[in-house]
């Protein structure tokens, strides 16, 4: 396309999305109201694992405005397929069939037993307690390590085993780079199970179509294509009798990029009994129903020279399943075989992972899915073997990173990283943050014995975001169709509409798609209304997740309008009785070239398209052009973060003083938008390092079921963060963007660990397992003492995947 | 879920002892504790319990599982089922009496499991509180009732 100013892209655009939020005007799934609806509510088991012996339900269906209720022998056999998992990792991955409702066998807290369907939520809420389910109570197995060992209880007894699967990728001469090596860390580290908390719950209405048939489902979705293309098979409904729309959608974090069991059983319900039919999840309710985040062991080994040079790197996950697979769940630790070498340039790496079956709810992706746990691993490693080297962790990350690349360069793990400059952000870093002074700051509170102590935290990473180039999603046998579609019309009027196959649940694509279009076709980003989220009218996409809206569907829009504008050219040379090559486009307008005073604004040729009168011979009207962009290669967006903490030693208290974070993700649509991105990412990422933890008792309860017990920080918890950033434009792609949805998530947790052990180091302490709670905290300065911390929670060999510290100390985190 | 209780009562072992063998003597100074039928040497009953905003009426079976008088320990099982789906409570009660002043000592350890609403809001020793507070009044009862 005719090179031009960037006039919108890179500034600080308002969004356009806001007003109605901020007014209460935002369409969510459950301010939808359709005549005639019923609502439906799901009966969730109270026990881990048991056999259903019966259900009676008739009590539940004699009360007034209870409609129907289904067990899932009675619905199980309406549905074409179960609900899918779309990664089978290996050809022997164990698969168990999973539907809607269980009807044998519960195989964890929450899994669906029976639903009501009722004249309100509020009656069929009532009804579930009246149905007596009597069970057989199995036993319960919830540590994965346990899992694996013999004679353990079965998950799915018919594999005989709770494996899933084992992935292995061995790369380089590992045995080779340990034997020469002078340092071997060797440790383990816990990536605790987490609650995906999106501001708005689950929520799906289905309404059958009474005109051309099928059924319009409206969820609380990031991915209504993939959605839509799911129910279709789950359901045995043509795909294009199936209509998504995901309306306002109040985040999603991963957690709703998924196909649920309450989905399709809105669709069945609604065929059913020929009605709409809503369900809406409550948060405690979500906490059972859906899937979780992180949960694996990693085993891993450094092997290094004196000097704190990385020779070698074995990784190996042991990844909670939970109970079944949902769409993405055996896949998810798998991303980390990509990011486990992190930002450092060494050769012999091997991967392994082990993905096992627990009583517990599935696991799947959760903000950076399987990234940010492996960048947690490489991170604290790196600071693991500076200590042993007797080096600044800056210093030893330095002598590791890759020197400066503009063009893609294989890493040990044999995927082609696309772009790095590390040094410059580090060194923005230093400066931002003035790492000096830090350090002697630190050096003064240790010597005067200051009670609180300063702790400073580096986390240099990078994330595979753009998912995904469909080669590369079906050479890890997750199928393909990793691009996105895009549709850029101008309208008679001069006004454009931009169709996005992108999902956006609060990322403000709205925005930023206007900003890239409006540069694109030289109008104003108010002239640009942005169609998404409704299969209907963007009837192609692959929707939002993974850092991929930018690179790859904002790429899309910025491709759809360079066409737009090359047709545009044609019919402006047409119009102005110039050749092609003498039409020159600036700020949306069409000259000749040397002389200026000829021209027609693309609104004139717009509005000439449309009425077709004076087009160039053999041209189509209309000014309208598609676009989909498969990428070539994943962004790797990078990013040097420090944190800065205080831990009071007597009270055990952490608290995060400063946070600076020097990111690079190409060049920037919107600062705004992409520091929001930042902000909420850093503050999803110290939650787990400080705060949350899902906790599941051995019987299988999840102790940590509400948000009284289920710690999520808020403001008063979080630091201002500092943040400044680098540009390292991508090269797999026109705009050279990167993603940077999940950056700060996957920065924060290692910074955030690095900086407590560091404030703690002089006691000997070498790490404290996430979330740094001040029990956590106590425990390990008690141990460095040399006196009991009392709960042995702390200890790395010892603790299971899950602890259950309300067990065997009531008091919980009271200490 | 482990909970201990220990409570002193002023008279002697002897009659503490045979005030804890009848069942029906002692279920009502339990709160929220009510006998319905006896079938054998096994009880039915219900027991309804408050824990925070949750409330659970647990219908079920308690029956003395093991009684040995010399040592004067007694062992309880009792299993329950929520009369409103919302999960089962199952107990072993363990209490060992010793004479402590001229009165007794009782020793009450409870071996708990808890499913659904109520198991799931025991992270912050929710439940093993509320099971405090009820064999406090236990013992307050028994004091007053029996003695």
């Amino acid at each position: 396309m005719t090179e031009q100013a960037q006039k919108y892209v890179g500034g600080g655009v308002p969004r356009k999305e806001d007003p109605a939020l901020v007014t209460g005007r935002a369409t969510w799934t459950d301010n939808i109201k359709l005549p005639g609806m019923l609502h439906f509510a799901v009966l969730r088991s109270p026990i881990a694992h048991g056999k259903i012996k019966s259900i009676d339900a008739s009590a539940a269906l004699e009360m007034e405005g209870v409609h129907a209720v289904f067990t899932g022998e009675d619905l199980n056999g309406e549905m074409a397929a179960p609900l899918p998992c779309a990664w089978p990792v290996t050809p022997d991955m164990k698969h168990p069939a999973h539907y809607p409702l269980a009807a044998d066998e519960v195989k964890h807290l929450g899994d669906g037993v029976a639903v009501v369907v009722a004249d309100d939520r509020y009656i069929a809420k009532d009804a579930l307690e009246f149905i007596d389910v009597d069970y057989e109570e199995l036993p319960v197995v919830t540590n994965i390590e346990e899992a694996l060992k013999d004679g353990s209880p079965l998950v799915h007894e018919e594999f005989g085993t709770n494996e899933c699967y084992t992935w292995p990728m061995p790369v380089g001469d590992v045995d080779a780079a340990f034997e020469k090596a002078d340092v071997v860390v060797k440790t383990r580290y816990i990536q605790q199970r987490l609650l995906p908390n999106p501001i708005e719950p689950r929520a799906v209405v289905v309404a059958p179509d009474p005109v051309n048939g099928g059924f319009t489902v409206y969820s609380s979705s990031q991915v209504p294509h993939i959605l839509k293309s799911a129910l279709s098979g789950i359901c045995g409904v043509p795909e294009q009798k199936m209509r998504v729309i995901a309306p306002d959608v109040g985040g999603g974090f991963g957690q709703k990029l998924n196909v649920y069991a309450e989905e399709a059983l809105g669709v069945i319900l609604a065929r059913k009994l020929g009605v709409p039919v809503k369900w809406v999840e409550e948060r405690s309710e979500s906490y059972l129903s859906s899937i979780h985040g992180r949960d694996q062991i990693q085993d891993l080994e450094l092997a290094a020279t004196s000097e704190g040079k990385i020779l070698g790197l074995k990784v190996k996950l042991t990844a909670d399943m939970g109970a079944y697979l949902q769409v993405f769940t055996p896949g998810i630790p798998l991303f980390g075989a990509f990011v486990f070498p992190g930002v450092y340039d060494f050769e012999a790496y091997t991967f392994e992972c082990t993905g096992v079956f627990t009583n517990k709810t599935p696991t799947d992706a959760y903000r950076g899915a399987g990234r940010p746990e492996a960048a947690y691993g490489i991170e604290r490693l790196i600071d693991e073997l500076a200590r042993e080297v007797g080096k600044d962790p800056a210093e030893v990350r330095r002598i590791n990173f890759y020197e400066p690349f503009d063009e893609p360069t294989t890493t040990p793990a044999g995927i082609q990283y696309d772009s790095f400059n590390l040094q410059a952000a580090m060194d923005r870093l230093l400066e931002l943050s003035d790492y000096e002074s830090l350090r002697e700051e630190q050096r003064r509170r240790r010597e005067s014995g200051d009670p609180v102590q300063l702790g400073l935290g580096f986390s240099t990473y990078t994330e595979v975001s753009g998912l995904a180039p469909s080669q590369v999603l079906a050479s890890l046998n997750a199928g393909g169709a990793g691009w996105e579609a895009a549709t850029v019309r101008m309208l008679p009027s001069g006004k454009a509409e931009v169709v996005t196959g992108t999902s956006p649940h609060g990322q403000g694509h709205v925005t930023s798609w206007s900003q890239l279009a409006a540069d694109a076709l030289g109008i104003s980003p108010d002239d640009v209304e942005v169609i998404h989220g409704d299969t209907a009218t963007a009837p192609l996409g692959r929707d939002t997740y993974g850092s991929r809206s930018a690179p790859v569907g904002g790429v899309a829009v910025h491709l759809a309008a360079g066409k737009v504008v090359e047709k545009a050219k044609k019919i402006a040379a047409h119009m102005l009785e110039a050749a092609e090559g003498d039409i020159e486009f600036e700020g949306g307008r069409f000259s000749v070239a040397g002389s200026p005073d000829q021209g027609v604004t693309i609104q004139e040729v717009a509005g000439e398209a449309f009425l077709g009168v004076n087009l160039p011979e053999g041209m189509e009207p209309n000014l309208t052009a598609d676009s989909s962009f498969d990428p070539p290669n994943f962004t790797f967006p990078f990013g040097a973060h420090l944190c800065v903490v205080e831990v009071d030693t007597e009270t055990c208290r952490v608290k995060v003083r400063d946070y600076y974070a020097v990111d690079d993700c190409g060049p920037v649509i919107n600062p705004i938008i992409a520091d929001g991105q930042i902000h909420g990412g850093i503050a999803q990422g110290l939650a787990q390092a400080l705060y949350e933890e899902a906790i599941y008792d051995e019987d299988g309860n999840l102790v940590t079921g509400s948000m009284m017990d289920y710690l999520v920080p808020g403001a008063p918890e979080l630091p201002n963060y500092t943040l400044d950033r680098t540009v390292t434009p991508s090269p797999s792609n026109p705009l050279g963007v990167k993603g940077i949805g999940e950056a700060g998530t996957i920065g924060s947790p290692p910074a955030a660990i690095n900086a407590i052990v560091d404030a703690l180091s002089e006691y000997g302490i070498r790490h404290i397992d996430m979330p740094a709670s001040p029990m956590r905290v106590f425990q390990a300065i008690q141990e460095a003492k040399g006196r009991s911390g009392g709960v042995q929670e702390a200890d790395r060999e010892g603790r299971p995947g899950q602890a259950t510290d309300h067990q065997t100390n009531p008091g919980g985190e009271s200490l | 879920m482990n909970i201990k209780n220990e409570f002193t009562v002023s008279s002697p072992p002897d009659e503490v002892w045979a005030a804890l063998m009848d069942l029906e003597g002692v279920a009502p100074c339990l709160p929220g504790a009510a006998l319905t039928e006896q079938v054998g040497d096994e009880y039915r009953g219900t027991m309804s319990v408050k824990i925070g905003p949750l409330s659970a009426k647990y219908n079920g079976t308690v029956r003395y599982s093991e009684t040995d008088e010399a040592n004067r320990r007694a062992v309880i099982e009792a299993n329950g089922k929520d009369a409103r789906g919302q999960g089962t409570a199952s107990a072993v009660i363990t209490s060992t009496l010793s004479e402590e002043g001229g009165g007794t000592r009782v020793v009450v350890e409870t071996d708990m499991k808890l499913t659904g609403r109520a198991a799931q809001f025991g992270r912050g020793g929710i439940a093993q509180d509320v099971a405090g507070k009820i064999m406090a009044r236990f013992a307050e009862c028994l004091e007053e009732r029996v003695f």
